[in-house]
């Protein structure tokens, strides 16, 4: 019996059922990493740099040491010089001999309260020579001056095409795009310009660290891969993996902030030499100068066309500034080419992804990482495209996008392809054929593809005597109720109700194996182990049946919580209370791995994710009123249609919806951390503008359920796309409603009045 | 972070607390702008005097015969919800609504944001349009100021050591008037002011006619500021758009707006001319509508 024999009845999986861990959030029960405390815990803080590029001429923590209160200081000259890093091992957990940006780790302290780290952090004695630093990433790529003069040294996937500065470089390639440009009716070239991003999650990044008595090291923390973490830390402390033990008590939201290691190696640094558990809990100030934020891009996009809209060509090159190490930035530098090529039939493509060091904060993967930047690129110039080739923005796409069985931009085969449906669908709740209603009104359209991401899941299920279940999973619930989407899979499979199921929290050393909360995988690969390990129970409880009633299990049915066959019944409860006389109980280990499609190497250079699993669809429509002499943008309707698969839970996949939505409307019209002269200028949440509940409509969402072959009863990727349209849906918008071209983001009311003012001039 | 929180009982006690403990002490109410200095290290009080329940400190609005009279404590809250703002006085809801998100509009005293003397401080301007008076307490007892005076730059008022602000007090308008207070920022709310602008405008029998303009420019100066030149220029000029259009450009002239990370200085110097131009047209609609 196989987990494919599944069939969703709508009894649970498809319900709109509470989650399981709304009650405890709301009423306050719920620990979060935030909360976590232990007997006798320290406190740690970190020391940063308050320049952007400085050779260290000296560290004197001696002033520090010998404060009452303090019990360790520590800098990279205690601990062994270990760089890591995903794509290029290339950070230290503190600066070395130069400081690379403004809020780089210089060193940490631990002490008996906060206000005595505090103090002691302004005890240290720092003294930094400033040296010429390189902010811009296109500089970067030209200029002389190095962030990382020992580049060449560094451990690197050997996939990896780098040179100085340039830390990765992937193309896509499908047909002689300059042919294509050459016999072109019009050619179209832009450049558009993104801003960083911070993640924006209501917790900071918090650890606890404490070692025990063998050596070992235990951290809780609110980290989106706890596995990733522990293979992390047990690089940076030299221990092996199964010493380090990584515990997620709760997390108030990732949205990809919260990947890779954060504070968690200062924690364990600290509690190492105090022997003493320690805290690190990130200030606002340290977020918006050290934590990852969405990379800010520059996209040169040129397209070649027909005289009836028709694509010919796209060339461009996006440009991932990756800060000061390189992060996700590789890996962003080759998906952003998978977006820039959009769901469109291109007819020829020659994209280039780079990732360039600057010296700036580290960035990372921000929800849908590279999928905005992209997107507003594409998007926005089909816009403009239409509107010099006197045809509807709408009907230009629908000329244009990839249908069922198309090839997508590596070759591989597009299967369930939604997104006409998804444009129609967003056009017609929009109202698209009344499209500048009114003068300083507009509406805007874009469309997009994400993936689904691979990597494997594992899960235990174990069906207790009263014959509930409990799924332990290493996959963290992140506030998205992709659990909650999981267990109403297993609960389904079982014939259980959602309230039989309880989820257990992360704990490296118990749970299986998952890849993480990430990359919109978490219900849709726990899901699918999920249905693995039910149709392994399933298969327990028909032997133990058939066993009892002395019959073969043929033509037994699991249904209504018991085992049916013929005229005879036993309850799932009393299989489980069997199981234990002999069995050792009922529990199954399930699985699930998504391997990426077939595809044509021919046609990417260098590049780490050429063919996207499981992609969905979907499409963006804003109804928005721009005010033109202060050039406030006031959003009267927002409408999505994203094509789902099959619809778990309707209220949480909608809940996603509404957050993405929200996100990228801070990204486009208010959300940027800004840089003047290498230093941080709205470091605190008074000046770094995400949206109110003022500044969101209303979101519309349409969930198109055009059924995949590899999730749950047909389930695709939710989380990320939402957050992938607004910038281009409001820039499009904006210029149905005002005539002016946003090239760049956040698309503020000043910008919008300095362009309506050079339209005029 | 550390200091040591006094509770007096009345303003006579935490006046001679204040005096007894010197700089070192500050006076806090809701909060709101002190323990965001405190936690930026912006300011470091080593004796914090809590006066947000002192007997003899108001917290109310009355109406007297000579206007209103708003207690120091009187929270933002209750400025936008009270019933006799709703009208002619409409800028003082206007303005108390946009300060901070409602848990700060529940706790923000208007007398510590008057202190705070923050350049963009939403509520100064719709006073300052009003004429405000302020009653400050002191060891030697009770004195008045005009609020336009006593804000003297970026976190500087005239109020002597050990002093506390007691009330505000305004006039009633005249017949035919009307006020209102606009603002614009980076989005809807939570929101520092780019710009704000209080007005209030009255105007003839028939409404025809500028009478007297007093207009408040706020967050494009080191203090809020009255547009006296576009003041000037409206008494007597016909109350349509090329009067208010006028003022816009009178009052822009009067501002010296920095450029920061909230908005350069060019935009800040547009938008008081629009802003200031949309308020007084704001209230003529209003008082033709009363």
């Amino acid at each position: 019996m196989n987990a494919e024999a599944f069939r969703a009845t709508g009894r649970v999986a498809g319900k709109r059922l509470p989650r399981m861990d709304g009650i405890g959030k709301v009423i306050g029960k719920h620990v979060y990493a935030a909360d976590f405390t232990l007997p006798g815990m320290l406190y740690g803080r970190v020391l940063r740099s308050n320049k952007p590029h400085a050779r260290i001429v000296k560290i004197d923590t001696s002033r520090a040491k010998a404060m009452p209160g303090v019990r360790t200081v520590i800098t990279a000259a205690d601990i062994p010089a270990v760089r890591y890093g995903q794509a290029v091992r290339d950070a230290p957990v503190f600066a070395l001999d130069r400081v690379l940006f403004y809020g780089h780790a210089i060193a940490a302290v631990a002490a008996t309260t906060l206000e005595i780290a505090e103090q002691a952090l302004a005890a240290i004695d720092v003294e930094l020579e400033d040296l010429p630093a390189v902010y811009d990433p296109e500089e970067a790529l030209t200029n002389a001056i190095l962030v990382h003069p020992d580049w060449q040294d560094f451990k690197v996937l050997p996939i990896l095409v780098r040179d100085g500065n340039m830390t990765a470089r992937t193309r896509m390639i499908t047909g002689d795009a300059d042919a294509a440009f050459a016999n072109a009716y019009r050619v179209y070239e832009h450049r558009f310009k993104t801003a960083l991003q911070h993640p924006g999650y209501t917790e900071p990044r918090a650890s606890v660290a404490d070692w025990d008595a063998n050596g070992n090291v235990t951290v809780w923390t609110n980290t989106q891969l706890p596995f990733d973490t522990q293979t992390t830390l047990s690089e940076i402390l030299d221990l092996p993996v199964s010493r380090v033990r990584v515990i997620v008590p709760g997390i108030g939201g990732g949205f990809g902030g919260k990947l890779r290691i954060g504070v968690e190696h200062y924690a364990a640094l600290l509690a190492r030499n105090t022997a003493r558990p320690v805290r690190v809990l990130s200030t606002s100030e340290e977020e918006l100068i050290a934590a990852t934020p969405r990379q800010s891009a520059v996209v040169h996009l040129k397209t070649a066309v027909d005289r009836d809209g028709k694509l010919l060509g796209r060339q461009g090159r996006i440009i991932v500034d990756c800060g000061a190490f390189a992060g996700s930035g590789p890996a962003m530098a080759s998906v952003s080419l998978q977006v820039l090529a959009g769901p469109y039939r291109n007819g020829t493509l020659a994209l280039e992804g780079i990732a360039v060091y600057t010296n700036k904060v580290p960035a990372g993967s921000f929800r849908a990482p590279a999928g905005p930047m992209a997107n507003f690129a594409v998007e926005s110039q089909m816009d403009i495209i239409a509107e010099d080739l006197g045809i509807d923005p709408l009907e230009l796409r629908l000329r244009n996008i990839v249908h069922e069985g198309d090839k997508g931009p590596s070759g591989e085969e597009l299967k369930s392809v939604s997104v006409e449906e998804c444009l129609r669908k967003a056009a017609a709740a929009i109202g698209w054929h009344d499209r500048k209603p009114a003068p300083g009104r507009g509406k805007g359209i874009a469309c997009s593809w994400w993936m689904t991401t691979g990597g494997s899941s594992g899960v235990y299920v174990k069906i207790d005597p009263d014959g509930t279940a409990t799924l332990v999973s290493g996959a963290v619930e992140i506030g998205t109720a992709a659990l909650t989407g999981a267990s109403q899979v297993l609960a389904e499979a079982l014939s259980l109700d959602l309230d039989d199921i309880k989820v257990a929290g992360v704990d490296t050393q118990t749970s299986p194996y998952d890849y993480g909360a990430q990359g919109s995988r978490t219900a849709f690969s726990v899901g699918n182990a999920c249905l693995a390990a039910a149709a392994d129970l399933r298969q327990q409880l028909f032997e133990l049946a058939a066993k009892q009633w002395n019959i073969t299990t043929d033509g037994m049915e699991l249904r209504d919580k018991q085992v049916i066959a013929g005229n005879k019944t036993i309850a799932i409860a009393e299989l489980a209370r069997l199981s234990r006389l002999s069995g050792g109980g009922l529990i199954a280990h399930g699985t699930a791995n998504s391997p990426g499609p077939a595809f044509d190497p021919g046609r990417v250079e260098n590049h780490m994710l050429p063919a996207w699993n499981t992609p969905s669809f979907h499409a963006q429509a804003a109804d928005l009123s721009v005010d033109s002499e202060t050039g406030a943008v006031s959003i009267n309707r927002y409408v999505v249609a994203q094509d789902v698969g099959f619809a778990i839970n309707p209220t949480y996949i909608e809940g996603q919806i509404e957050g993405g939505v929200s996100q990228g409307i801070g990204q486009a019209l208010s959300e940027e951390i800004v840089y003047q002269n290498g230093r941080v200028m709205n470091a605190n949440l008074t000046d770094y503008k995400m949206p109110t509940a003022m500044d969101v409509p209303e979101i519309e969402c349409i969930l198109v359920q055009s059924a995949s072959a590899a999730g749950p009863f047909g389930a695709k990727g939710v989380g990320e796309p939402p957050c992938i349209h607004p910038p281009a849906a409001l820039a499009n918008a904006i210029a149905a409603a005002t005539g002016a071209r946003m090239h760049s983001l956040p698309m503020t009311a000043e910008k919008i009045v300095k362009e309506l003012r050079s339209a005029r001039e | 972070m550390s200091f040591d929180l006094h509770r007096p009982n009345t303003m006579a006690e935490a006046i001679g607390l204040a005096a007894r403990l010197g700089p070192a002490a500050r006076y806090i109410a809701g909060g709101t702008d002190l323990v965001v200095q405190i936690n930026r290290g912006r300011a470091t009080p080593q004796h914090v005097i809590d006066i947000s329940h002192l007997a003899d400190l108001r917290h109310d609005i009355v109406q007297t015969a000579d206007g209103f009279s708003l207690g120091a404590l009187t929270r933002y809250r209750n400025i936008e919800r009270h019933p006799a703002f709703q009208d002619a006085l409409k800028l003082l809801p206007e303005a108390a609504s946009v300060v901070g998100g409602v848990q700060v509009r529940n706790i923000a005293s208007i007398g510590g944001n008057i202190i705070n003397a923050s350049p963009a401080a939403d509520f100064v301007p719709a006073l300052l349009a009003l004429d405000a008076e302020l009653d400050i307490q002191g060891a030697a007892g009770r004195r008045s100021e005009s609020l336009r005076d006593f804000i003297l730059g970026p976190g500087k008022t005239g109020l002597q050591a050990g002093e506390i602000l007691a009330a505000v007090r305004f006039k009633p308008l005249p017949a035919h008037s009307a006020t209102a207070f606009l603002k614009e920022g980076r989005r809807k709310a939570m929101e520092i002011s780019v710009v704000c602008v209080a007005a209030s405008l009255t105007l003839d029998a028939s409404g025809k006619t500028c009478l007297a303009a007093r207009i408040a420019v706020g967050a494009v100066a080191p203090k809020a500021y009255r547009a006296a030149a576009a003041e000037a220029a409206l008494a007597g000029l016909p109350a349509d758009t090329a009067s208010f259009r006028l003022a816009g450009q009178l009052a822009a002239e009067q501002a010296a707006p920095i450029s920061d990370v909230r908005a350069s200085a060019e935009h800040r110097h547009h938008l008081v001319s629009v802003l200031v131009q949309r308020a007084l047209e704001t209230c003529r609609q209003r008082i033709a509508g009363a």
